[in-house]
């Protein structure tokens, strides 16, 4: 079942129905079968996937649970010095728990969706040998990398003491395979998410309207903007070497506000329907396209996917002895100033490179995360050399001019970035580099007619203009903190149902749909 | 007390730690200070900060700081 699709529609009002037909105390049953009826329609038996890692999950989390209770008693009248040595060996005895069970998971994640890449690769060096590793049919289910993720964060934050572990393993079923954010996230900490799905809420007429405004918006940036963007940014993709210049930059420029429309919408849809029967979802976006520097970049885009890697990449990484070792040395060698950034920013380049790899199981993707890896990086590296020549050059950086600077520089790094993760290869993304450096003093492309050989008429053009025209508008609005479902919602009922049928039409009317108007599979659905 | 604020003024000698209370949500430290603090104070105090201390609390001042370091020895 698509995600936009007249029966996923009709799947969401059935299960809201149903949802506030039962008593409370059941409506987290309610969720739970829909959630499952959603998997196997979508994965089918890869659901046994679910089920296991779910199982193991839960299991682990309750070990741990137990060897916390039964060492609590014994921690009993202990003196300081004791009680901090028995505490350290129940947190030893306790991380096995976390270990199995993050193992495990990751297990599942790398064979299921990289073996065949490791396969391949490693094949290049064992056919020198005469031998090479089989490759494997393996389908991967719906979620997988974002289910695990959040299977993984509940462990570790059961094992650095910041929840409890679940006792009801139905319950845990629906905290793992939530169907709104199955296919594309957000990924929610336990203690976001799990305790909103367990309570039954009221029925709230604020929340169900303003959850449907979300559904419908979501639906538009996908189906208006998203999917009519897929058309000339998969002609030049998929026609590179026919095109150079402006065409090539502008296709990957395209496609990162393509994937921007595409995955919001669909976070949209499943924020719009969890709000819509009373939970508040975390948010994956924050305006992105604002940001004044790549770093910033990835502190508004997937913000789940980000403080993820932050919480248990980056810090475990960085405060582990290992790398504090690292930094001492280097602080003796370099100073304190430069000394004390070299073991975060090696953990920041592994940051990198899995948030590139987790994106898919091809060099291209961790191409894009290296890319975006190196600019932060550097960022960081020369931040006291890039001050003083910002002073050196008298930039005022409160100015608009020099905000709006590093927004367009920003933008540009962006979409150079998305060659890399929409090629097929690293061949084709560097090709693309190359050839979009070129054939810049010709700009007839705009008149002569290329543009509408891209598959878009005029008429789809001039939708999609004034498409991402009011998309950067509701952005602008939320960057001031303009509140856009409050301010409608205390318009006359004439001028407000007028906006909401307006947008119903334009969804309708606009949007770019295949048979039976079903839409596109989602871009982030796939990693 | 006085150790604590003679490594955070060594980590970062611009700010002033006496006064700010909230180098966190002010973002006045950022996660590169914070690692190399914890770095410091495990060496100078012979304690062994974690991740799970990682809190915004537990870092927004001095003191706060020293509360911790206090809870951990």
């Amino acid at each position: 079942m698509a995600f936009v699709s007249a029966a996923f529609v009709a799947f969401m009002a059935v299960v809201g129905a149903v949802y506030f037909a039962v008593p409370k105390n059941n409506r987290w049953v309610v969720l739970l079968v829909a959630s499952y009826v959603f998997f196997f329609i979508n994965s089918e038996w890869l659901i046994a996937v679910l089920i296991v890692q779910t199982l193991g999950t839960f299991a682990c989390g309750r070990w741990m649970s137990s060897v916390d209770q039964k060492g609590a008693a014994a921690l009993e009248g202990l003196e300081k010095k004791e009680l901090r040595e028995a505490k350290a060996a129940l947190r030893k005895r306790k991380k096995r728990g976390m270990v199995l069970g993050v193992l495990f998971n990751l297990g599942a994640l790398l064979f299921l969706k990289y073996y065949n890449f490791f396969a391949g690769n490693a094949n290049i060096v064992l056919s020198l040998l005469g031998v090479s590793l089989p490759s494997l049919g393996l389908v991967v289910p719906i979620g997988l990398s974002f289910y695990t993720l959040q299977a993984i964060a509940y462990l570790v934050d059961i094992q650095r003491g910041k929840i409890a572990a679940d006792t009801s393993l139905p319950k845990f079923m629906l905290f793992m395979s939530y169907f709104p954010q199955i296919l594309q996230g957000p990924i929610p900490r336990h203690d976001q998410l799990a305790h909103q799905l367990y309570e039954g809420h009221s029925f709230d007429y604020k929340n169900l309207t303003f959850g449907a405004q979300l559904i419908l918006w979501g639906f538009i940036k996908k189906l208006v903007i998203a999917d009519r963007l897929a058309i000339p940014v998969n002609q030049v993709f998929d026609n590179w070497a026919y095109y150079d210049g402006p065409i090539l930059f502008l296709a990957a420029a395209g496609y990162g506000l393509q994937v921007y429309a595409d995955f919001s919408g669909g976070v949209d849809i499943a924020r719009g329907f969890s709000q819509a029967i009373g939970i508040d979802m975390v948010d994956n976006f924050r305006q992105p396209y604002f940001s004044k520097s790549i770093e910033g970049f990835w502190r508004r885009w997937h913000i789940t996917l980000g403080a993820w890697m932050k919480d248990y990449v980056f810090y475990p990484l960085s405060l582990s002895k290992a790398f504090a070792r690292v930094g001492k040395r280097a602080r003796r060698l370099f100073g304190t100033s430069a000394g004390k950034k070299i073991p975060p920013f090696i953990a920041m380049f592994i940051v990198y490179f899995c948030v590139g790899f987790w994106h898919g199981a091809n060099w291209t993707f961790i191409a894009y995360g290296v890319w975006n890896g190196i600019f932060i990086m550097f960022g960081i590296l020369l931040a006291d050399q890039y001050d003083a020549a910002k002073k050196r050059l008298g930039i005022n950086e409160e100015s608009f001019s020099w905000e709006f600077f590093q927004m367009v520089r920003t933008f540009f790094l962006c979409a150079i970035g998305r060659f890399f993760s929409r090629a097929d290869t690293l061949k084709q993304a560097l090709g693309m580099i190359g050839g979009s450096t070129v054939g810049w003093y010709d700009l007839s492309f705009i008149t002569d007619g290329s543009l509408t050989n891209l598959g878009l008429d005029v008429a789809n053009w001039f939708v999609l203009f004034v498409a991402v025209l009011v998309l950067l508008f509701v952005d602008i609005a939320h960057e001031r903190g303009i509140k856009i479902r409050e301010t409608i919602a205390q318009e006359q009922i004439v001028a407000r149902w007028i906006v909401y049928l307006a947008a119903f039409a334009v969804a309708l009317i606009f949007g770019v749909y295949g048979s039976a108007y079903d839409s596109a599979a989602f871009i982030y659905q796939q990693f | 007390m006085d150790k604590v604020l003679e490594i955070l003024k060594g980590v970062r000698p611009d700010v002033d730690f006496e006064k700010e209370k909230k180098l966190i949500d002010d973002g006045v430290l950022d996660s590169f200070d914070i690692i190399a603090i914890v770095g410091e104070f495990d060496d100078a105090f012979d304690i062994s900060i974690d991740v799970a201390d990682l809190e915004p609390e537990n870092f927004n001042s001095a003191e706060a700081m020293w509360e911790l370091i206090q809870s951990l020895q």
